[in-house]
């Protein structure tokens, strides 16, 4: 089985957090279901052209985190994803855009009632088109 | 902890013009391991001795837990299967067919199935003596033979020499599904940096005779980055070069432009930020580019095999 990661070689970001974090992404948003077997770790490492070494700490840190679970011989399988880390990713993603936002505005010396009314034209104006779509 | 496949300690070979060693390695089971190193460092000299066929003067190996005295016992021997960098030569008045037959007798566990669909695969003439037939084609015989009988161990000298892209590719794909199923252990001298980019776990470097160590190829690479500022003349950079500690090997390469390497790049973008300097831009140096620095005294950080797992 192929699984959509996308590997930045030119980026700094550790090989290793690269794919952990798109690994996570994959299965806490229900792109990849539950019960689904992945690859091996060789098969894996060959496809991404990195070392057993590397997708072993990703497989054994989400195995932690609850997300996969392995079985002796058979194999990594993506594990039950509760709703409640489903909303707290949902969460997690959109305040993490927002902060990269306030950064933004930080740097030019936006000031705080100048970011947050541009804050509500942007909600207006993309929700209001919405609602129009919706009519 | 690791299994160990092969425990090197302390061996040296001294050859006629020079001496190769001390060598103290330990290559963990069910991994590949890249020897890298330029002609002459050692890397052939190293595999022979993993099978006898050349015996040091000091210190000791061991496989799989076992050390040796004496000829490599049958069982050990059994348990390795090397392609050598030239084929041998009494086989050559064979067809790739009763060669294998030949080998077949010494491997309780040899997989003619398996055997005669890599020669499918890699498209080997059959009735042909080895001999007569090219020099890639002989290479993926000797391929498939070493993979049929089926080793724990695999020492490959250059394998990939003489093949062309698409044999290649399945050669890579063929070691891939062999390690996957097996569990086994490759080392594999080579000189082609996709090679190790594809295939390798760990990267042992070799300069001149003398082992530099080993390294994880995933932390090796990305570890260097190249970058390049804006400074005015040498006499500015002087001054830059004395407030940014982890920059190396600093020079003008334009005028306006100053190029610099580290391995730290966090630590000297903060540092460029906070002195105002702009970064025009900065690169990932690759795979060669880092061995040579390796070669050149920047030691990367080193494996230690029995952590981790």
């Amino acid at each position: 089985m192929w699984i959509p990661i996308q590997i930045d070689e030119k980026s700094a970001e550790p090989l290793y957090h690269q794919i952990e974090t798109q690994l996570r992404s994959l299965i806490i948003s229900g792109n990849l279901a539950e019960g689904t077997l992945l690859p091996s770790i060789r098969e894996f490492a060959g496809d991404l052209k990195c070392s057993v070494i590397t997708v072993r700490r990703v497989y054994q840190d989400l195995e932690g985190e609850g997300l996969l679970r392995t079985r002796q011989g058979t194999g990594t399988f993506v594990s039950h994803v509760g709703d409640g880390a489903r909303e707290e990713y949902r969460r997690e993603t959109v305040r993490k855009a927002l902060e990269a936002a306030v950064d933004a505005g930080l740097s030019v010396h936006f000031g705080r009632e100048e970011l947050e009314e541009l804050f509500r034209e942007i909600v207006k104006h993309k929700y209001g088109e919405e609602d129009k779509k919706e009519e | 902890m690791v299994q160990l496949a092969v425990e090197m300690r302390n061996v040296i070979k001294k050859r006629r013009s020079k001496t190769i060693g001390p060598i103290n390695l330990e290559l963990p089971e069910g991994h590949i391991i890249a020897l890298v190193g330029q002609n002459g460092s050692g890397k052939s000299t190293l595999l022979s001795m993993l099978l006898k066929l050349s015996l040091p003067e000091e210190g000791t190996i061991s496989w799989f837990g076992n050390s040796a005295e004496g000829e490599l016992p049958m069982e050990i021997r059994r348990s390795i299967g090397y392609v050598p960098e030239s084929p041998i030569q009494e086989e050559s008045h064979w067809t790739p067919e009763e060669a294998a037959c030949f080998r077949r007798r010494w491997y309780p566990d040899w997989d003619q199935a398996y055997f005669q669909a890599l020669l499918d695969q890699f498209e080997v003439p059959r009735g042909i003596r080895l001999g007569k037939i090219s020099k890639g084609e002989r290479r993926k015989f000797e391929i498939a033979a070493v993979l049929a009988a089926g080793p724990k161990l695999l020492l490959l000298d250059e394998p990939s020499s003489g093949l062309d892209p698409f044999a290649w590719r399945i050669m890579i794909e063929t070691f891939q599904r062999y390690m996957d199923e097996r569990q086994a252990t490759i080392i594999i001298s080579t000189h082609i940096v996709e090679e190790v980019r594809r295939l390798a776990d760990y990267i042992v470097l070799l300069h001149k005779g003398e082992l530099l160590g080993m390294a994880e190829k995933d932390s090796l690479l990305g570890m260097w980055n190249e970058v390049w500022v804006g400074a005015k003349d040498e006499e500015e950079l002087a001054e830059l070069a004395a407030e940014l500690p982890e920059a190396l090997e600093l020079s003008i390469q334009a005028p306006g432009m100053a190029r610099m390497i580290t391995s730290r790049l966090p630590d000297l973008e903060k540092r460029l930020s906070d002195l105002g300097v702009k970064m025009i831009k900065n690169r990932i140096l690759d795979l060669e580019e880092i061995l040579s620095l390796w070669t050149m005294g920047h030691r990367p950080e080193l494996a230690d095999s029995k952590r981790g797992d």
